[in-house]
This record gives structure tokens, sequence and C-alpha cells, in this order.
């Protein structure tokens, strides 16, 4: 056999390093089952990161890296157009017009960079700094809804059009957090009625099996969320609308359950989690 | 020009260096195309950059047949495949390669940039000092970037320019301004001597040359917004 050592060939193993909250992860994991691609899983601690994930990825130290015949891929869309790129011929998340492409790296530039931080920074403030976040939040999904009535998505079920495509598993693997946060934080998000089309596409989204196979239950991510709010507001008993609510005592975080990290890697958690949309 | 199709116009301001990118990328690619100046992106932004990027309105943005492509890396790698029988190739064609030079253009993005707002920003002289430090570090990791993807060649992408070359030299000419307003080697040849070689290289290229703005104008501009906004603060001290 020739040039095994050149590159990966399409049989190597695969293998993820990833963590089960992180959105990050889970479009890594959706991308490899929508595509049909075997892979080893390895779940990593972020409170207490491995030497494997420092070194293969030293310059941001994040989950998710996929590891393809030896060699480490980090961030997530770029291992998505890697994922693309290595197998063309298996179900390809990027449409295959130049234009298109654009559009689609366009909105997944849009949902990291815009979207996701709006939607963390609702989950991580309270009062008037969470109301404004609450309005940036509302201001990006106009847009995306805009784009879905209007513009380029427009009549479509998905932003790959009859099938999923890049966009949807980014911008879908990070929407479940939006039902996740209004439960927590009692602040509304997605109002079917204000985003008719999002919240059409989402429901879509998430009743495909292989999403269903990647997103975790709502149950642990709405206890998750519970923890880590709790934490970076040092609140007993802070939850959303279905809170005990009334007269906690004001314990500091020190008093937050046992077999919690300290405040500042639930914050590096946090930011993990809460900017993945 | 053989082989290029349609019309392209690019919306550009002349001290952007991520407009001077998209130029980067069509001077290397041998492609011709309109350029429309923003001439006052502050205050009095074009009709058309409001309706081809109503998102973001920001430069650059490239025209082709009247479809808007935006954002400086989104627009290299539009141009890399709607002309890909033009000129030579940005992308390697390894997927592993493309997905490291794509890795190290969005690290160009994220650190690069940012570091040298906290210089130019900063209030304080902490700030400055801390954007001075960070930098640094930046520049030293992008060192040890240039030395895995050249493998001993003179650029990013080898023996010729490459994605990581056109995400990198869209900021030389900063790089020298900056030199000029604050007596900073960003690319010290001390500290960094893979990336001081590189940007003499880059810099001495032909099509490089053909597009990069004159860094007199940048200190000029720099100096303008300086003032301004010291003009600003101290008026809000006044009242």
């Amino acid at each position: 056999m020739e040039g095994k050592e050149e590159n990966a060939s399409e049989a190597a193993p695969l293998k993820l390093l990833g963590s089960w909250a992180s959105s990050y992860t889970h479009r890594v994991q959706l991308a490899l089952r929508l595509k049909g691609l075997e892979f080893e899983y390895a779940e990593e601690d972020l409170a207490n990161k491995s030497d494997e994930l420092l070194r293969l990825n030293p310059v941001y130290k994040k989950v998710p890296v996929l590891v393809h015949g030896g060699r480490a891929l980090p961030e997530s869309v770029i291992i998505l157009q890697y994922l693309d790129d290595a197998w063309p011929e298996r179900r390809p998340l990027l449409p295959a017009d130049a234009f298109d492409r654009a559009l689609a790296r366009f909105w997944c530039h849009f949902a990291d960079d815009k979207l996701g931080p709006a939607v963390g920074a609702v989950f991580t403030s309270t009062g008037e700094e969470q109301e404004a976040a609450v309005r940036q939040v509302h201001e990006n999904l106009a847009l995306v809804e805009a784009e879905l009535r209007e513009g380029a998505f427009k009549g479509r079920r998905f932003f790959g059009g009859d099938e999923v495509g890049l966009l949807d598993v980014v911008l879908g693997c990070g929407s479940y957090w939006l039902a996740v946060f209004e439960e927590v934080t009692g602040v509304r998000l997605v109002d079917a009625d204000a985003f008719p089309l999002f919240h059409a596409w989402l429901r879509d989204f998430e009743a495909l099996d292989e999403v269903r196979e990647t997103i975790p239950a709502v149950d642990r991510l709405l206890e998750y969320a519970r923890g880590v709010r709790h934490m970076l507001l040092g609140l007993a008993g802070a939850g959303g609308a279905g809170g005990a609510g009334a007269d906690a005592p004001s314990s500091t975080a020190a008093d937050a359950p046992t077999a919690s990290p300290p405040p500042a890697a639930a914050t590096a958690t946090a930011a993990d989690i809460a900017v993945d949309i | 020009m053989a082989g290029q199709s349609g019309e392209l116009k690019l919306l550009g301001m002349f001290a952007s260096p991520f407009a001077l990118r998209a130029k980067l990328a069509l001077s290397f690619k041998g492609l011709s195309y309109e350029y429309l100046e923003e001439k006052d992106l502050q205050n009095n932004k074009s009709e058309l950059l409001l309706k081809s990027n109503p998102v973001h309105k920001k430069v650059p943005v490239l025209i082709h047949n009247d479809k808007p492509v935006c954002e400086s890396m989104i627009i290299v790698q539009y141009i890399e495949e709607a002309f890909a029988s033009v000129g030579p190739s940005l992308l390697p064609s390894d997927p592993y390669e493309r997905a490291v030079a794509r890795f190290w253009a969005a690290y160009i993005d994220e650190k690069l940039f940012s570091s040298w707002m906290m210089v130019f920003r900063g209030k304080t002289d902490e700030e400055k000092a801390e954007g001075t430090k960070q930098s640094f570090a930046v520049a030293a990791t992008l060192e040890g970037a240039l030395a895995e993807c050249s493998k001993g060649k003179p650029f990013f992408g080898g023996d010729s320019v490459g994605y990581v070359d056109v995400a990198l030299g869209g900021f030389v000419a900063w790089v020298h301004a900056i030199e000029k307003l604050y007596g900073l080697k960003v690319f010290d040849a001390g500290k960094t001597p893979l990336l001081a070689a590189w940007l003499e290289r880059f810099c001495a290229l032909e099509a490089a040359k053909a597009v990069m703005p004159e860094v007199e104008k940048l200190v000029e501009l720099a100096k303008m917004r300086q003032a301004q906004a010291a003009a600003a603060a101290a008026a809000a001290q006044g009242n």
C-alpha cells in the first residue's frame, strides 16, 4: 500500500474528545452520525482537562478535538468542513454552489459571533443587563427569521434545503439551550408567534433521529444549567419560573451544593456552554 | 483575465485590513474588478453597502454578478471556489492542510487584531502594556505556525502565497504604521525571525505592492482618530 503515512486515509480511526454538555461537541457528533462515520468518544472533564487534550489543542485547550489518523483538528466549524473535504462522497454538509457556501459560512459565523454570545449573556446576567441581552437575542433571531421568510433560505424546510446542512448543524446544536435557558432564567427567548419559521425549523431539526441521538435529555441539560446559573449568581435557589424563589437566604457560592467546582471553573464551564449556541 | 466570468465589484476602505485581504486575494488570482471606496464609513455609509451587507454594514463586500459576499475570509474562500480555474489556488488540496490553514486564519482574526486594539485604544499605560504583551504572545504563536505551515519554504502556503498569507497579509500595512506610531515592532527580527523575513518577502511581491495602501496615510488616519478621541474625552469631562 502506498503513502500510508502521507495522509490519513478514509479508513483511519476517528476519535472525538468532547464534553457532554458542549454544543460545539454535539455539532461534531451529529455531523459524524449524519455522514455514517464510526468514531470513538472520550469525555473530557472541563474542570480538569486531560494531558491528551492539552497536547492536541495547545492553542485553545478546548473541546471538541477530532483526531484522525493521529492528527488533531480543533474548532467545530473547521472540523465540519474537514469532514466534507475528507469524505466528499458522504452526505456533504456544505452546498455545491460557491455562493450558497459563502452564505452558509456567513450565517455560521453570525451564529457563533453574535447570536451565541447574546444568548450566553442572557444566561449569565440579571436585571437590566439581562434585558439588554434579551433584546439583542431577539434582534439576532429576527435577522435569521427574515432570511427564512424572504431571504436566502426562503421556502426551505432546513437551512440546507430538504436535508440538514452545515448551518443546521451549527445553529441547531445550541438552539436547544434556548428552551433550557428560558426555563432556568424565566425569560422568553423564542416566541413561536414572533419567530414562527425559526420555531418550526427547530422543531423539525430536533425531531431527526440523528439529532435525538446526539442531544442530551432535557432533564440533564436543565439540571446542569440550573447548577451553573446558581453558581454564577451565588444565590441559593436561584431559578426560573419553576423555582421556589421567595426569601432565599443570601448564601454565597461557598454554600452551594457540595462537590461542585469553584466559581472560576464554573464560569469557565459556563463559558464553554453558554456561548455554545 | 481569461476564464473570468461575470462582473466583480469590491466595496472597501483604504485603511481596512479586511478589505485589503480581499484585494490581495483578487490580485494574487489575477482577477479584475471595479473598486469602490467607502469615503465615510463612520458617518455616511453608501447605499450600496447598506443594501449589500445589511446585517453588519461593514466592508469588505464582494459583489459578483450583483450577488454580495461578505466577510473577508469568506470572500477569499468564495474567490477560490468561484474562480477555481483562474490563477493559483490559495488553499491546499489536502483536507488536513486546509483545516490547518483555516485554523490559523481564524486565530489571526480572533487574537491579532484584538491585541493591537488594546494598544491603540488602551486608556491607561497598564492597558497598553497588556496589549503589547498580548501582541507579542500572539506573534510568538504565529512564528510557530509559520514554521509548521511553511516547512522551510517562503510562505505559509509554501512556495507561493496561500490562505494564511492573505489572512495575515491584510495587516502588513498596519504593522508598518504601528512601528511608525509607537516604535513597536510587531514582528521583531530578534523575537520572531521567520515572521520578520516573511513580512519583507510578502511586501516585495508585485501582486501585494499593487494593492498595498500607503503607510503614511494610515499613520495620518490613526493620528486623526486619536485626536478626535482625545477631543471627545476632553469635551465629556468638561460637561
